[in-house]
């Protein structure tokens, strides 16, 4: 007889050897390694708070013959504690996804049931084969005053737990950052970055659905943001920039009507447009030039290598 | 409707649709404004559920994407016909029961009773621009039929009713004129109310 025995951490274990007598001779192995006798009661194997270390199989041997007669495989671990839950609307409003996670870890295998709810209409939500912690629901309905009721219920051999969120419509909605963020210098404007992004992909319609933008630009060598709220179109042209300096820049977005901010875009950097220094003209330049006319052509102490400013985005 | 969408028959629905867009977008603010404030002198709890009133107008729609120009419209239409009524009843009973105790109050739904009766004609013209047939005015001048004597909490509970399905009706009706101002992708120009989904 083999089969999985589920026990939390701190039980004490007593295992019976079969349909042995107690005080029938036996062996007990834990993977394959005797164990002390000490720790039998008779026939029966005692286990005092145990931890996840004695998970394993544990078999028992009839004395004289070494039959096998039983086999079971400890699995120790804890219930589930309540589930983190969190659902979203990042391509509104074609629907919204929830996904979970359990905050600490229960060592056994659990099962996640979700139900979703709205008004007296059951949902479906179709899980995703990735990842396994994440569901999708389509709205049926638009501009619904009538609020979604989601629960979050966990099972696995030694208990069970269950979470609840309501919400309404508009509440989780919240897209993906800007794609494509790119900044650059505008020549002979030393105080100017041109920034653009595109709409996130996973945004179905921004004609009928349009995004405002929250763009936030500093100086490498500060600390403090600057901001500007933008409420339609994806370009901006910073005119404030500090000559010279390289900028770090950022884009967010948001529904035009509803939700919450999405995150940061990926940062791009980009320095404003310098004027290329002039040639000195000095005494020791021109004998120096002069010397040294017969030579392979060199650079001018003053040429700056790189390009006066790079092109960046991501 | 015009086989093919004269180009300023099209600019002359755009402006509309974007005039349309910002007065709702105001109107959608005041509502949620006074809904604060209406929760507040009230009394009620913001988070109360509200079963479905009878009478108003519920925003929510199925398949709104596959809905025809004509179809938002006039559904629009008929929604703030009805919150017309609703909002001239609500002020009524205010007065009735608060007298000038609080003007406040009564001066914000006369405020956004007046935007709702410029967006309903604001929607007609639209629908006089498609030479549409507007529906009589006489069959729906009275609104709903008066509700049955409701208690002093009832009243509230549909005026709570009321304000909130009126401001996701403005959040659908910025929506819509959004959809109506798309423009077709074959012409570049602003569907006729027919074809655009």
């Amino acid at each position: 007889e083999s089969h999985i025995q589920y026990e939390r951490v701190g039980a004490d274990v007593t295992m019976k050897c079969g349909s042995m007598d107690w005080d029938a001779a036996v062996t007990w192995t834990a993977n394959g390694t005797d164990i002390n006798e000490s720790r039998l009661n008779g026939s029966y194997l005692i286990l005092k708070n145990v931890d996840l270390s004695q998970s394993g199989q544990y078999s028992c041997y009839e004395g004289s013959s070494w039959h096998l007669k039983y086999q079971t495989y400890l699995r120790v671990g804890t219930p589930p504690t309540e589930p983190v839950l969190m659902c979203r609307s990042n391509n509104y409003p074609k629907g919204f996804y929830c996904s979970w996670h359990l905050p600490t870890p229960t060592y056994i295998p659990n099962s996640f049931n979700i139900s979703v709810i709205h008004g007296t209409k059951d949902m479906v939500c179709e899980k995703d084969a990735i990842p396994k912690n994440r569901c999708h629901i389509r709205y049926l309905q638009l501009f619904s005053t009538v609020k979604y009721k989601v629960t979050l219920t966990v099972t696995n051999a030694l208990g069970k737990n269950f979470t609840t969120l309501t919400f309404d419509e508009f509440a989780i909605v919240k897209p993906d950052p800007p794609e494509s963020v790119m900044a650059k210098p505008v020549p002979n404007n030393p105080r100017r970055l041109e920034v653009s992004w595109q709409n996130p992909s996973s945004w179905p319609d921004p004609e009928s659905f349009p995004l405002k933008f929250f763009l936030r630009y500093r100086p490498l060598i500060l600390d403090q943001w600057q901001h500007v709220e933008l409420s339609d179109g994806t370009s901006h042209t910073i005119t404030d920039a500090y000559a010279g300096k390289e900028y770090i820049i950022q884009v967010a977005a948001k529904d035009n009507d509803i939700g919450t901010w999405s995150d940061w875009s990926v940062a791009v950097h980009a320095t404003p447009w310098t004027e290329e220094p002039k040639h000195l003209t000095t005494e020791a330049q021109i004998t120096e030039t002069t010397s040294a006319s017969t030579s392979s052509f060199m650079a001018p102490p003053t040429t700056k290598i790189c390009d006066k400013g790079a092109v960046v985005g991501s | 409707m015009a086989a093919a969408d004269s180009p300023s028959a099209a600019l002359r629905r755009r402006d509309l649709c974007s005039r349309g867009i910002r007065l709702a977008g105001k109107m959608r603010a005041d509502v949620i404004d006074l809904l604060d404030a209406y929760v507040e002198q009230q009394g009620l709890d913001a988070s109360a559920s509200v079963a479905a009133v009878e009478g108003v107008p519920l925003a929510a729609v199925e398949r709104w994407d596959e809905q025809t120009g004509t179809q938002r419209l006039l559904e629009n239409l008929a929604a703030y016909r009805a919150f017309r009524a609703l909002l001239a009843q609500m002020l009524e009973e205010q007065r009735e029961q608060l007298g000038e105790a609080d003007a406040g109050l009564g001066r914000a739904l006369a405020a956004v009773l007046l935007q709702v009766s410029a967006f309903a004609y604001h929607l007609e013209e639209l629908l006089r621009l498609e030479s549409r047939g507007i529906p009589g005015e006489e069959e729906e001048e009275d609104g709903p039929p008066p509700p049955p004597r409701l208690s002093l909490f009832e009243q509230k509970l549909r005026g709570l009713g009321v304000l909130r399905e009126l401001a996701q009706w403005a959040l659908r009706s910025v929506r819509d004129l959004r959809q109506l101002a798309k423009p077709s992708p074959a012409t570049g120009v602003a569907p006729g109310l027919v074809e655009s989904p």
